[in-house]
């Protein structure tokens, strides 16, 4: 059963354009121009009810817009919507109640608030149950480490600790649908990990319909089954993960720093040596042959190396990939 | 349905009970004020002596009477302030707008609830601003109940006034995205408009026109008359009339225009 539905979805931004320096400026004042933006362009899809969709893109592919027109809180230039078989802009206030909202760029949260003034604020808003809301409040403290933090102002927080407070007021009232936008930007590897383990467990075990927009391919890797890919607007593709992994996230870089330069060197099955600078050595390898730590110890025991790092596939490379006919299907 | 009214009461209480706390955040302002208001006060009543300094009445006002209503205009200036214009403004700057509408609630409502909280914060904060008035500079309250009772109401419809116009003022954010000008422009206005610098019977027939045809004194001005008698307590009706009437045109503008406005919500981001 689809509990989002979107049609033929456009919306085109009227921007001013101004040219520059002062004499421009006075010149918008007297005869404004206006350039239209198309950000999403007639895009469709369906999200069945518990489906956990990553919707993907590079910077300005029109994902937030997407979110906030199934949010309510943007008008679409045109086309349909339909979150729960309501319109989300016109129905925006009966919407609200069934969704949890995390903008990873903004906060929700009372900014000079201590974090449990905010969340008891947002139970009472949702009409949470006094004895529900002890038990979530329980359970969050527990999985999201929010022991500490329910008596610290939201704005003396860390951006990981922040992220967590979020998550907790966006899912404390329980949500049908629940959008994350960039849950995890700019936080380190191991609250990312946290975060998408907590995502993982609360919205799988509770049935909700999460629609998770990033571009870390390892958030969608660990937490959709489906993603679509948009770009420029248009999506490119809407299917299942392991189409993209098996084509795209096969294989893995790693690059050692050496304290001198290196030959001969002996790999396991399914890595392979690439062109690389002095002092450096690059191996391509197939991750389901082999794994990042054998490589590593195989480098480590032939040479003395002083640094090394791991490069995940680069989204704008798929992107780009995809459109060269990658995926064999024609781009739409 | 009465659940529900419950349910809303509840939050906008809330609401109206997190404005304190939000006021508490930084309490250096608290002083700040303080030091501030007592001496703006100073100012106002040293410079109203001045003006009695060769005369003994203006427009039928004597100079203690003046003083009286200088002083209880003073005090209740706050209820002609309102945070709005920067709300809508900061909210629109930061992103936070998409969060407000975002929360099954009337966000109007919940507005005018942190409105209230905001001004009984400001009146408690006046308490040593009104201690100072009645030591050095001979304030009296007015004893008489009936007199209180036509103050009080007169001072809410007025406030709520002041809040449908301030709305929609706010609504001129979504276009401007610019806020300090606006803001600005506005404080100056209420500041003299609404009566806190002059009492609006000594301006000149033509400005009092103005006054009374823009909403500013509906707030200070009107109520604090009333309090001092300047306006006789018989016209009190005729007075909450007018600013019911106030109201209503302010409620249906505002709210129109913050329909169309809030489509102009474009929050950076792709």
């Amino acid at each position: 059963m689809s509990v989002i539905e979107v049609k033929d979805l456009t919306k085109v931004f009227r921007i001013p354009k101004k040219d520059p320096g002062l004499g421009g400026a006075i010149k918008g004042l007297f005869r404004p121009q206006f350039e239209n933006k198309t950000a999403v362009d007639g895009i469709s899809f369906n999200l069945d009810a518990g489906e956990i969709v990553g919707y993907i893109g590079v910077n300005g592919a029109g994902k937030s817009t997407t979110i906030k027109m199934l949010t309510g809180v943007l008008m679409p230039t045109s086309g349909n919507i339909s979150v729960l078989g309501r319109d989300p802009h016109r129905q925006r206030v009966d919407n609200a109640r069934d969704i949890g909202v995390v903008f990873g760029q903004r906060s929700q949260l009372w900014w000079d608030l201590a974090l449990i003034e905010s969340l008891n604020l947002i139970a009472r808003i949702y009409d949470v149950h006094p004895v529900k809301y002890r038990l979530m409040l329980n359970q969050f403290t527990e999985t999201l480490e929010l022991d500490e933090l329910l008596k610290i102002p939201v704005r003396n927080m860390s951006l990981g600790q922040k992220m967590r407070s979020e998550l907790a007021a966006a899912l404390i009232h329980e949500p049908k649908i629940v959008y994350l936008d960039e849950p995890t930007i700019g936080l380190d590897l191991l609250v990312k990990e946290r975060i998408r383990d907590f995502i993982k467990k609360e919205c799988i075990s509770k049935g909700m319909t999460v629609m998770l927009t990033t571009h870390d391919l390892g958030d969608i890797e660990e937490l959709c089954q489906r993603v679509i890919i948009i770009d420029d607007g248009r999506i490119i593709y809407d299917g299942p993960i392991d189409t993209i992994k098996k084509r795209f996230g096969k294989y893995r870089e790693i690059t050692f720093d050496t304290v001198e330069n290196v030959n001969g060197l002996v790999l396991p099955e399914g890595a392979e040596r690439l062109e690389a600078p002095d002092y450096k050595v690059q191996i391509r390898f197939d991750r389901t042959l082999s794994t990042a730590s054998k490589i590593a110890s195989t480098v480590m025991n032939q040479v003395e190396v002083s640094d090394f790092s791991l490069s995940e596939p680069d989204l704008g490379d798929i992107v780009k990939q995809i459109y060269n006919g990658a995926l064999d299907r024609e781009p739409r | 349905m009465i659940r529900n009214a419950k349910r809303d009461l509840s939050v906008y209480a809330a609401f109206f009970a997190m404005i304190p706390k939000l006021f508490m955040a930084y309490q250096l302002w608290f002083w700040i004020g303080l030091v501030l208001s007592v001496i703006s006060m100073a100012i106002l009543v040293f410079f109203w002596r001045a003006v009695y300094a060769d005369t003994a009445s203006i427009s039928g006002l004597a100079l203690d009477k003046t003083l009286q209503y200088i002083l209880l205009a003073f005090i209740f200036s706050p209820l002609a302030g309102n945070d709005l214009v920067w709300e809508f403004g900061s909210n629109l700057r930061e992103g936070m707008m998409i969060h407000h509408l975002l929360r099954p609630i009337n966000f109007q409502g919940m507005n005018y609830a942190q409105n209230l909280g905001r001004l009984v914060t400001e009146l408690m904060l006046q308490i040593p601003v009104v201690i100072v008035a009645v030591v050095l500079f001979g304030l009296r309250f007015p004893t008489d109940i009936a007199t209180w009772l036509g103050f009080i109401v007169s001072a809410l419809l007025g406030l709520t006034v002041m809040f449908f116009f301030y709305w929609f003022l706010a609504c001129l954010t979504f276009y401007t995205t610019e806020v300090w000008g606006l803001g600005v422009l506005i404080q100056g206005m209420s500041f003299f408009l609404s009566g806190t610098l002059v009492p609006i019977i000594m301006m000149p027939a033509w400005l009092q026109t103005i006054v009374l045809s823009v909403p500013f004194a509906q707030a200070v001005g009107v109520p604090v008359s009333l309090l001092t008698g300047i306006i006789p307590l018989s016209e009190a009706p005729r007075v909450w009339l007018t600013q019911i009437l106030w109201i209503i045109g302010m409620w249906i503008l505002s709210t129109l225009f913050f329909k169309v406005a809030v489509r102009k919500i474009t929050v950076q981001g792709g």
